[in-house]
C-alpha cells in the first residue's frame, strides 16, 4: 500500500485546479470531486461493493481504479459492517476513507461500526482518534428499484451525535459538498439522490457559493435556490428539484415561492430558517422519509422556536408515509408529488388564526 | 458508450468452471435484462444464463464446447455512459402536470 501511496504523487503533479463554468450531470461532477480529493491527498482511500474494477453501479467511481491503482481504489466483499469497520481502523491509522455502501439501504448491517464506533470514537478518544470518514451513501427513491434501494436515513443518522449528514441537490453542490465532506476531520454521511445522478447542471468551480451569501466560502449551512415572498419550501436531496418546479407552477398562479434547500442535515443551519420564514411567515417542509420522526418534524420545530410570532399558519410538513418505502410503480404515490406539495402551500395560504 | 463485462458467475457449491452449451444471443444483439444469454453444462446440471441487464452485445467468449473459469469473461455489453448502472431505471425529465391551483386572499401586511 506503501507504494500505491507515493505513486498518488504524480497524479497529484499533472492535475490543475479547475476553473470556470462546466455542464457536467451529479454523477460526473461527484466523479470528479472523488478524482480531485486522491490526487490532493495521497491519505485517502476509495473503495466499497464493486467501486473499483466496475467503477461503481452508478459509475461514481469510474475510472479511479486505474488512475490511482487497486491500493487506493478498491472492491471490498459484499459485508457493510466490513466497510464500515474497516473504515473506522483506517481512519485510526491516519487514512481518510471514502467508503461506499452501494444504497441507502445496505447501510443497515452497518450501523454498529457506524454509530458505536465511527461517530464516537473522536470522543471516547478525547480527540486523539478523529474519524475523517466521508460515507457516500446513494439515497432516496425514484428508480423504480427493488426493495432496500430507495430508503431516506437522513433522520436516523441526523440523530447520532458525532456524525455530520450532508444532501446535494444538484451537480453544483455535489461537487463542492463532496470536496468539502472529504476534507473535514469528522465523519460526514453524504445522501446522494440517486434519482438526480443522470440530470446535467452547470457547476461553477471557483466558488461553491455566489458572492453575496457566502462570498465564496466553505459550502457550510443552507443556500436559498430561488427568492420568493409568500412561502417557503424547505427540502434537500431530490425534492430540491420538484420544491423548484412547484415555485414556477406557483407563480402561474401569483404565490411567490422561496426555496431553500437546507444541504446540512446535521447540524440544520436554523438561522437561515429563521432568516427565510420571518420574510415569508409561512413554511412547508417537504422529504421522501417517512412522516413520523423525520427531519421535517426538526425544521418546524426550529421554525417555530425563530418565527412564532410572525408565522401566519403552523408548519406544514409533505412527506413519504409511515410505511416501508414501495418499489416499481407505487413509488409514484409515495414520493411527495407536486399536486401534494401545492396543496400543502394552499393550507398555509388559506390558514386563519382563531 | 461503456463496455461491462459480465464474468461466468459461480453457479452454486463451489464449481469452478463450466462449458458452453449454446449461445443464445450474438455480437450486435439488443438484450433485456433477464433474456436468457446463453445455455451452459457444469458438472452438476445444465443452465440458461439470464441477463444481469440490458445492453448491446459486444463480444462473447468461448464457443460450444470450450470450457470457461469462473470469474473469466463471458460476454460483453455496451451501455449509453448515463445508463451504466446496473439497478433501476434512469427516471425521465418530464414536464411538471398539475391537477391543484393556488387561490389565496393574501393580505400584504
Amino acid at each position: 500500500m506503501s507504494n500505491a501511496i507515493l505513486e498518488s504523487g504524480a497524479a497529484m503533479a499533472d492535475r490543475a485546479p479547475r476553473h470556470g463554468v462546466e455542464e457536467l450531470s451529479m454523477q460526473q461532477a461527484l466523479n470528479l470531486a472523488l478524482d480531485e480529493v486522491l490526487a490532493e491527498n495521497p491519505k485517502t482511500l476509495v473503495f466499497g461493493e464493486d467501486c473499483g474494477r466496475l467503477g461503481g453501479v452508478f459509475r461514481i467511481t469510474d475510472g479511479l481504479q486505474a488512475k490511482y491503482g487497486t491500493g487506493r481504489v478498491f472492491d471490498t466483499p459484499l459485508a457493510e459492517s466490513g466497510i464500515l469497520g474497516m473504515s473506522a481502523g483506517l481512519a485510526m491509522a491516519g487514512f481518510h476513507p471514502i467508503p461506499e455502501v452501494q444504497f441507502d439501504g445496505f447501510a443497515y448491517p452497518a450501523i454498529n461500526q457506524i454509530v458505536c464506533q465511527i461517530a464516537r470514537m473522536n470522543y471516547r478518544s478525547r480527540g486523539t482518534m478523529p474519524m475523517p470518514v466521508t460515507l457516500r451513501v446513494p439515497s432516496f427513491g425514484g428508480i423504480r428499484a427493488p426493495e432496500h434501494h430507495g430508503e431516506s436515513l437522513e433522520a436516523l443518522f441526523a440523530h447520532v451525535p458525532g456524525l455530520k449528514v450532508v444532501s446535494p441537490s444538484n451537480p453544483h453542490e455535489a461537487y463542492h459538498l463532496l470536496k468539502y465532506a472529504a476534507t473535514r476531520p469528522d465523519p460526514v454521511i453524504f445522501m446522494e439522490p440517486k434519482s438526480r445522478y443522470w440530470q446535467k447542471g452547470e457547476v461553477t468551480f471557483d466558488s461553491a457559493d455566489p458572492a453575496g451569501s457566502a462570498a465564496g466560502g466553505p459550502p457550510t449551512g443552507a443556500k436559498v435556490m430561488r427568492e420568493g415572498r409568500h412561502v417557503t419550501l424547505i427540502a434537500w436531496g431530490a425534492m430540491v428539484a420538484r420544491c423548484l418546479q412547484v415555485a414556477g407552477l406557483a407563480a402561474e398562479d401569483g404565490i411567490d415561492v422561496e426555496v431553500l434547500d437546507l444541504r446540512w442535515l446535521k447540524p440544520i443551519d436554523a438561522a437561515a430558517l429563521a432568516a427565510s420564514v420571518r420574510k415569508t411567515r409561512r413554511a412547508v417542509v417537504v422529504h421522501e422519509a417517512p412522516l413520523t420522526s423525520g427531519l421535517g418534524a426538526e425544521v418546524a420545530q426550529l421554525i417555530t422556536q425563530s418565527c412564532f410570532d410572525t408565522l401566519k399558519a403552523p408548519v406544514e410538513r409533505i412527506t413519504g408515509f409511515d410505511v416501508p418505502y414501495p418499489s416499481g410503480d407505487l413509488e409514484d404515490e409515495y414520493i411527495p408529488n407536486i399536486d401534494r406539495i401545492l396543496f400543502g402551500i394552499q393550507r398555509v395560504l388559506e390558514y386563519r388564526r382563531g | 458508450m461503456a463496455e461491462i463485462s459480465f464474468p461466468l458467475p459461480d453457479l452454486g457449491e463451489g464449481l469452478i468452471e463450466a462449458t458452453v452449451l449454446e449461445w443464445l444471443v450474438s455480437p450486435g444483439d439488443q438484450v433485456e435484462r433477464n433474456q436468457p444469454l446463453v445455455e451452459v453444462e457444469t458438472t452438476k446440471s445444465a443452465v440458461e444464463l439470464p441477463s444481469p441487464q440490458a445492453g448491446k452485445v459486444v463480444r462473447i467468449h468461448g464457443g460450444p464446447g470450450d470450457k470457461i473459469n469462473v470469474g473469466e469473461p463471458l460476454i460483453v455489453f455496451e451501455v449509453p455512459d448515463n445508463t451504466a448502472g446496473i439497478v433501476g431505471t434512469v427516471p425521465k425529465e418530464e414536464a411538471p402536470k398539475r391537477r391543484v391551483r393556488l387561490s389565496a386572499v393574501l393580505d400584504e401586511d
